[in-house]
């Protein structure tokens, strides 16, 4: 007896601990999958959210040269997001951003699509010549491609000018191709255009290949022209792909920096020519005013934070479908 | 397996922090045994230059044994920033040299050592050139050794400027433009060709005919600063400057002075003459060295020379750097030798006991301008606001006066910020 009452308790003591170490066991295994990702997040903190939580703290504060030194700056609340807000600069230089964004992006999507749907027409050996050189594009580093673009647009003796003048456009001896905001940013544009081509090129193709031939076929057979059969067949199939394509785009383009920079050059940026990626630049570093630039650098986050709205939310559909 | 991994993991930090300990002992041993110098890459471009900063590196190292002198070589276009990050971060240079225009704004700001009790154990410190010395200055204390100044000089074809009779020693801007107009009647058939190539918005130049006719760039009146571009007798200069340019060169009137080099033009023969720093004479090639000599601006007041942009370096201690050791350097970097080689390289030196009246390079800068002496005054050269200015008169896109008012609307508000 005393052997059976002493069983039972066991019993229901194993039975207790053998749904404890079950209850622990899930939360273990359940656990897991935050353990694996700790490290990242670890390293996300610490890479990206620290940093920017100093970012919002300068941005409150005045902060130049004199607190630089000291390691400290001055609590101002919002005088460095007044002081933006207020400044013609700032708002000639968003709008400036804006309309120089949608030219880049309207380029390089419409010759980006262009060539896309001409390498699914040539033959196979012109497709490959074609996209070779595409990567060879792609893989050309910005600083290097900014100096060539530089050569030949060059006043002195630049290739660009001396082959219009021989092909009878016109005397371009000495022209030059930086005279006025509207042509720097011009020339800009071709050099971000012609770099940015490649990924969309790339992208879109893949995409193509999804498109039934059948529903082409049919369009066609119904008398459909080309450019119907791409607004009306093509198109709505690919338009998950241009809807990220073209918000990647805005993105890149909006905050650019390299290439204006050094093609305008550090002498010939103004006022007059600023896009938002220079005009953080010279408030910030070159007139070592970092809380102003700070601030800068919090609307410019909130200004593509909404600019990707449509990116974040086509993927989130996407997260949903799948 | 517990005791073991709590082990290995005790070993793991100890080692971390031994390793980190010995790192930052090591920094620390490196800091005393070591002097960091910060050069622009101005001397590191010719032989005679860095022979002279390894002579003047082997004479310190001989008076402090075990102290090595670790020279870097920086470019004017980034070096603030990096120094910038260097305040931040608390490893500064012991020794920086600094153009003598972005010197004020990081005085103002402490980023250097005083070294006002020091300044009599400086070699030649009373016979500075005042003009380069007064930028080392801030309320009356000193931060700044001056290193060099550069002359600016007409650098020009021998050859061509005697077939067309064009004066070698112009006495007034008058006869220099006619001499111009002589070599543009000529050599102007050649496409390209430049009786004078200037580069249209280099301001160092231009901004001498504005100071040659009594103009300036900004004044301060009861503490505050005011553009001065739209001043008459600024205006006189402005015009001057687009007269002559339009009767000298045919460079773009958006380009800036490195974009190409004078020299390089010059060297491709299509240039009379250039417009620049003396040391240009350097660098005009094989071909027309034999026949390249140097004059100075003359002004438009006969007799006279223009003045000149007044550029130079200067050498400070920023802060968190071995004061002593640094101050060494400069001493020695700044001897009387070390000034004699600067010297002898087509610089003016930082001391007036070594001016020859009949150097060229000298009489250049018997008359010279300096920028205002405004903290915020790097900024207006940051912003372009001259080079914006000088390319909006040359093209036309602005009258003088138009242009003149914009620049000093924004150099007023720049300096006042």
């Amino acid at each position: 007896m005393s052997g059976t009452t002493s069983e039972v308790p066991d019993a229901a003591g194993a039975l207790g601990s053998r749904r404890r170490r079950s209850a622990w066991d899930r939360a273990a295994r359940g656990s897991v999958p935050y353990w694996l990702i700790l490290p990242v997040a670890v390293a996300m903190v610490a890479i990206l959210a620290y940093p920017l939580y100093q970012l919002i703290v300068i941005s409150f504060q005045k902060y130049g040269l004199f607190e630089l030194i000291r390691h400290a700056g001055t609590w101002i609340g919002l005088a460095n997001y007044s002081s933006i807000l207020h400044d013609p600069v700032f708002w000639n230089t968003v709008v400036r951003t804006i309309v120089f964004t949608i030219v880049n992006v309207g380029l390089t999507m419409l010759f980006g699509t262009l060539i896309a749907l001409l390498l699914v027409r040539i033959s196979t050996v012109m497709r490959i010549l074609l996209t070779a050189g595409l990567m060879l594009v792609w893989a050309m580093p910005v600083v290097v491609a900014v100096q060539v673009w530089y050569w030949m647009t060059n006043f002195e003796n630049g290739v660009l000018n001396y082959a219009l003048t021989k092909l009878g456009v016109g005397d371009f001896f000495h022209h030059d191709w930086y005279v006025t905001p509207t042509s720097q940013l011009g020339m800009v544009t071709s050099l971000i255009v012609w770099g940015a081509i490649p990924f969309i090129v790339v992208a879109v193709y893949a995409g193509l290949a999804q498109v039934p031939d059948e529903l082409v076929d049919a369009a066609e057979v119904d008398g459909a022209r080309p450019w119907q059969v791409f607004l009306d067949v093509t198109f709505p199939v690919l338009k998950p792909i241009f809807l990220i394509l073209t918000s990647l785009s805005i993105i890149w383009d909006f905050g650019v920096f390299t290439q204006p920079f050094l093609l305008i050059g550090e002498s010939h940026v103004s006022t007059s020519n600023y896009l938002m990626g220079i005009y953080l630049y010279e408030e910030g570093y070159a007139k070592s005013d970092f809380g102003r630039g700070a601030a800068i650098s919090v609307l410019m986050l909130l200004m593509v934070a909404g600019l990707s709205f449509f990116y974040v939310r086509k993927m989130w559909r996407t997260e949903d479908v799948a | 397996m517990k005791v073991r991994i709590i082990v290995a993991a005790a070993l793991a930090i100890g080692l971390a922090v031994a390793a980190s300990s010995a790192s930052g002992g090591t920094v620390g041993l490196k800091a005393s045994k070591s002097i960091t110098v910060w050069l622009q890459t101005d001397a590191s471009s010719s032989p005679a230059w860095l022979a002279l900063t390894a002579a003047t590196n082997a004479q310190f190292q001989k008076d402090h044994p075990g102290v090595t002198v670790n020279v870097q070589y920086q470019t004017w276009g980034s070096h603030l920033q990096k120094f910038d990050a260097t305040l931040a971060g608390g490893n500064t240079p012991d020794v920086i040299e600094m153009g003598n225009t972005e010197m004020t704004k990081y005085m103002a700001a402490g980023a250097f050592q005083d070294l006002t009790a020091d300044k009599a154990s400086f070699p030649n410190s009373s016979t500075w050139l005042a003009g380069l010395a007064a930028s080392g200055k801030y309320n009356g204390k000193l931060y700044g050794v001056p290193y060099y100044a550069g002359s600016r000089l007409i650098t020009y074809r021998t050859d061509q400027f005697k077939a067309t009779g064009a004066s070698t020693d112009p006495n007034s801007l008058a006869q220099l433009a006619a001499g111009m107009a002589k070599l543009n009647a000529k050599y102007g058939s050649k496409k390209g060709y430049s009786p004078m190539y200037i580069a249209g918005t280099d301001w160092y130049f231009a901004l001498g005919f504005v100071y040659d006719y009594g103009g300036s760039i900004a004044q301060q009146i009861s503490g505050k600063w005011k553009g001065t571009l739209e001043s008459p007798k600024s205006l006189a200069g402005l015009a001057a400057y687009k007269a002559f340019f339009n009767v000298a060169s045919r460079a773009s009137k958006t380009t800036d002075e490195a974009h190409p080099n004078p020299y390089d033009v010059y060297a491709q023969g299509l240039a009379g003459s250039i417009e620049g720093p003396g040391w240009y004479s350097c660098c005009v090639g094989k071909q027309y060295t034999p026949v390249t000599s140097q004059f100075v601006m003359p002004s438009h007041t006969a007799g006279q020379v223009m003045p000149g942009f007044l550029g130079g370096s200067d050498l400070a201690v920023p802060i968190g750097a071995d004061k002593a050791l640094g101050e060494d350097w400069i001493r020695d970097y700044t001897g009387t030798t070390a000034e004699k080689a600067q010297q002898a390289m087509g610089n003016i030196p930082n001391t007036t006991s070594l001016f020859n009246p009949a150097n060229v390079h000298e009489k250049a800068a018997s008359r010279s301008w300096f920028v205002p002496t405004s903290k915020n005054w790097v900024n207006v050269e940051n912003g372009n606001v001259l080079r914006t200015m000088l390319a909006q008169i040359l093209t036309g896109k602005l009258s003088v006066k138009q242009a003149a008012q914009t620049a000093d609307a924004n150099i007023t508000f720049t300096l006042n910020q």
